[in-house]
């Protein structure tokens, strides 16, 4: 019975890092025009629960991408240098699209295996009734 | 028969496989994306069940001796793979991971029912079926 709970619990860690990985995502997405924006990225790292030895998710600190920003050329905006350049945002839109349905993919996977978990308790709980 | 329940033993040992092994589907799925993450198993029941009723093999003198497993002296060790490991060192295939999960499901679900029909059995032979 706790092997289910701690199935639980390892499937609902993961689904709220994915789901965290997923809000980062959105925000470079919607920061992908803001001058002088750099894309934020999350990595994955496994927490050990000393209790009952699963290996929960978590997401760890949250890094800058330090490569360099994006130069636009348009000399009538009002951050552009003498040479009518300006910084944009370093965000890729391809990777932050792949990255984004990468995690879509996770969580439905975790989602699938925290309903069968469900199932499964539920369908032992049915024995004690009649 | 009546003296010592083999099939609900054998059910419940069944089910505490599915249960455990299932745990481990769950978190190898969590940690799909971790890196450095390698995955765990268990042997198939089938696998722990024979060997278990060989004579002479190891048996656990503690309950938490083999691994920290709870079946009867069978050999629950977790094992790790590293098979097809990703550029990130994390070896976890979900494809592989959702068919073990259904494997279990059906296991799980073999055992409840045996348990049930061996439970119905005794019932009616009570005479209260």
């Amino acid at each position: 019975m706790s092997d289910f709970s701690n199935a639980l619990s390892v499937s609902a860690s993961a689904l709220k890092a994915q789901a965290t990985r997923l809000r980062h995502v959105s925000e470079n997405i919607s920061n992908a025009d803001t001058p002088g924006y750099r894309r934020k990225t999350v990595s994955f790292q496994s927490v050990r629960d000393m209790d009952t030895n699963v290996e929960n998710v978590d997401v760890g600190r949250v890094h800058l991408d330090r490569s360099d920003l994006d130069k636009v050329y348009d000399p009538s905006h009002p951050l552009a240098d003498t040479s009518g350049h300006y910084e944009g945002s370093n965000v890729d839109l391809m990777i932050e699209i792949a990255d984004a349905r990468e995690a879509q993919r996770s969580y439905e996977a975790n989602l699938k295996m925290f309903d069968q978990t469900r199932q499964m308790s539920a369908s032992l709980m049915e024995l004690l009734r009649r | 028969m009546f003296t010592e329940l083999n099939v609900f033993k054998l059910a419940n040992a069944m089910a505490t496989h599915a249960g455990t092994r299932q745990a481990l589907v769950s978190q190898n799925i969590a940690n799909a994306d971790t890196p450095g993450y390698h995955a765990r198993d268990i042997k198939p029941f089938s696998e722990v069940f024979a060997e278990d009723s060989q004579p002479g093999d190891m048996r656990a003198s503690r309950r938490d001796h083999l691994n920290g497993a709870s079946g009867q002296g069978m050999d629950w060790a977790v094992s790790e793979s590293d098979v097809g490991t990703d550029p990130n060192n994390n070896s976890v295939s979900i494809e592989h991971e959702i068919m073990k999960g259904v494997e279990v499901k059906r296991q799980h679900d073999k055992a409840l029912a045996i348990y049930k029909s061996s439970m119905n059995v005794l019932r009616t032979s009570l005479g209260r079926g």
